[in-house]
């Protein structure tokens, strides 16, 4: 266990380090000059060399990187360009922000996405089970930004119910939480579905429905029970991937959390910020898929973690 | 009609079957009981998926490509004059934009590009998917351990971020928008064709090709890939629908082709200023992406769903 565990951190980590290096690699290759986005259009040349040698640019790219190395591994990655303040920092007060509303949107997709397709799974073939799944089909279909703009429309503009951007109250999370949960909802329940009629079909179902097990039993216990690993992975990768910011949703409500700050920093070429965001969300969608195979054993007794990690 | 109306045992088996009050049919099974069969109704909930999936697609696809030979107004041409014209006023069907542009005949312009985009998308990735996933399956060893981390590693990357990543750095030009969507949807192919490809190995007309001695590059190209490139294309139609969303979202954040090119994300992003006062500048276009990736959906969905028919010979 402690083996498995250890095996896990050292891969996770690697590829977080291989993450962050490849982001490294590539903010050097392409053109665009942070030092001319810092000092403006109108900046001289000795201003902008100026500005290059106060970041560090004006080194070779190798040492530039050995440099990075050192602040990974002290945790600090330098100052941002457009805020003036530590990088780790700046992300670290927007990602509060993330985590509400990832955790809101999952909670949110879950409560709805499970009862659903279990009740898809219980009637196949039926003009109400048919009527439903086109519905999800849309809502797989819709882009989020216009879900979004629709929501923000229609309940912020021209019925005021909820606030239209920003997290000032907890009506603020509402819309974006929707939105992104429309999406998510309609994957997880024909998932959830998927699973549920491959158990259904299943011959231990037919043994313990003649021993007479009841019809509620049936489905919670004896299917939802060995579906729950693959549709709790979905949920946990899902979750994992909002961490590293539901990028379009907060851009559309103006939410301020690492999504739409990675736009901006992408926009200024500021390259401290660009590092420390990759960073930390690399690390922590790392962390939760560590946490969503640690949990295997609790979900399936059969799990054993170790021989079957690989799998 | 009902169970209980078990044929008499001196009809003899085999006659052609009549209304089954009259001559009862051998049978217990009746059309009605056929049609309302869980297999029966799965049949043509498949077929009527595909029936509007394929209406819905070709609503939208069929003037896209016409748009040039449509009587419409250039999409580019402003008309300070018409500005934030109501949809069906002075014949803009779609109403006009803020800069008294036609909004139907940019959304249909802008959809050639992001048309273009999507289906070169889905080419490339396709291609990459199914020559590394077959590869992976078939050779096994190294070669699948590499492309199987490859796959782990893009799985846990932040994929829309390094997207952006990308397009902002190297410029939002068309050919990159195609090459980041295909490098973002390649391993769903991949894992794929290579779980087909796993199952197929091992199959009595592989061992007999290679005792014929043909080599195994050959045997993989064309006996392997023959077989399961069908259900692999399958997935590939699934894929130009998230292509053509994920080019949208581009698009919106200011990450998808640039000027003169109105693609459908940037032409809401346009309108989202003018949402109180011009609605149809963002919902009409927006209406459109969902009918078209909503049909596309259904068209697949339907023929995924859609029984298989019985192979003759072979």
């Amino acid at each position: 266990m402690t083996n498995y565990i250890l095996k896990r951190l050292g891969q996770g980590l690697l590829t977080v380090f291989l993450t962050v290096s490849t982001v490294f690699i590539l903010i050097r290759l392409a053109p665009g000059d942070p030092a001319v986005s810092y000092a403006g259009p109108l900046a001289t040349t000795e201003q902008l060399a100026k500005v290059r040698e106060q970041f560090g640019l004006d080194r070779p790219v190798l040492e530039q990187y050995w440099i990075f190395l050192q602040q990974l591994f002290t945790g600090n990655l330098g100052t941002s360009y457009s805020f003036q303040a530590p990088a780790m920092q700046v992300v670290a007060e927007r990602m509060p922000y993330t985590l509400t509303l990832a955790t809101a949107s999952i909670l949110l997709t879950a409560v709805v996405a499970i009862p659903l397709g279990v009740w898809m799974s219980r009637r196949p073939d039926t003009n109400r089970e048919l009527g439903v799944n086109v519905l999800t089909i849309a809502g797989q279909s819709m882009p989020d930004f216009w879900t979004g703009i629709m929501l923000l429309t229609g309940f912020a503009v021209l019925i005021p119910l909820f606030p239209a951007s920003g997290f000032a109250t907890w009506g603020g999370l509402v819309l974006p939480t929707v939105t992104i949960a429309i999406l998510q909802i309609a994957l997880i329940s024909r998932m959830v579905r998927r699973e549920m009629t491959a158990n259904f079909a299943a011959p231990f179902l037919t043994v313990a429905r003649s021993r007479g097990v009841r019809n509620s039993v049936l489905t919670w216990r004896y299917a939802m029970g060995n579906s729950a690993i693959p549709v709790f992975t979905a949920l946990g990768t899902r979750f994992a991937a909002m961490l590293n910011g539901v990028v379009v949703v907060e851009v559309v409500f103006a939410w301020p959390g690492v999504g739409s700050l990675i736009v901006r920093a992408l926009e200024t070429r500021d390259y401290p910020l660009i590092q420390a965001t990759v960073l930390l969300t690399a690390l922590l969608a790392v962390g939760v898929q560590l946490v969503i195979d640690l949990a295997y054993p609790l979900l399936d007794p059969r799990v054993r973690l170790g021989k079957a990690a690989t799998a | 009609m009902s169970l209980d109306t078990a044929p008499p045992a001196e009809v003899p088996a085999g006659l052609p079957s009549g209304s089954p009050e009259r001559k009862p049919s051998p049978s217990a099974v009746t059309k009605e009981l056929i049609a309302k069969a869980g297999a029966t109704r799965r049949r043509k909930a498949a077929q009527w998926k595909m029936r509007i999936g394929a209406v819905c697609t070709l609503i939208v696809i069929v003037p896209i490509l016409l748009a040039q030979l449509l009587p419409l107004p250039d999409a580019n041409h402003q008309d300070l004059s018409a500005r934030r014209l109501a949809p069906l006023m002075d014949g803009h069907l779609f109403g006009t934009d803020q800069l008294g542009r036609d909004l139907l005949s940019r959304v249909l312009h802008g959809g050639q590009v992001s048309l273009t985009i999507g289906v070169l998308a889905v080419v490339v990735s396709g291609a990459i998917g199914i020559i590394l996933g077959a590869a992976a399956g078939y050779f096994g060893g190294w070669v699948d351990t590499l492309v199987s981390r490859i796959l782990e590693a893009q799985m846990s990357l932040p994929l829309l971020m390094m997207l952006l990543l990308v397009v902002a750095l190297f410029g939002p030009s068309i050919p990159v928008i195609t090459f980041v969507i295909a490098i973002a949807q390649w391993p769903e192919v991949a894992r794929l064709t290579r779980s087909m490809v796993l199952v197929e190995r091992e199959k009595p007309y592989v061992s007999a090709a290679r005792i014929l001695g043909l080599h195994r590059i050959q045997i993989l190209i064309e006996h392997i890939i023959p077989n399961v490139i069908k259900q692999a294309t399958l997935v590939v139609l699934l894929l130009l629908a998230q292509a053509v969303l994920l080019e949208s979202a581009l698009s919106f954040l200011g990450a998808g082709p640039q000027r003169p090119f109105a693609t459908w994300g940037r032409i809401i992003s346009d309108g989202q200023d003018y949402i109180t006062t011009s609605w149809w500048m963002v919902t009409l276009p927006g209406l459109v992406i969902v009918l078209m990736v909503v049909g596309v959906n259904l068209l697949g969905d339907g023929l995924r769903d859609r029984p298989r028919r019985k192979k003759k010979g072979a």
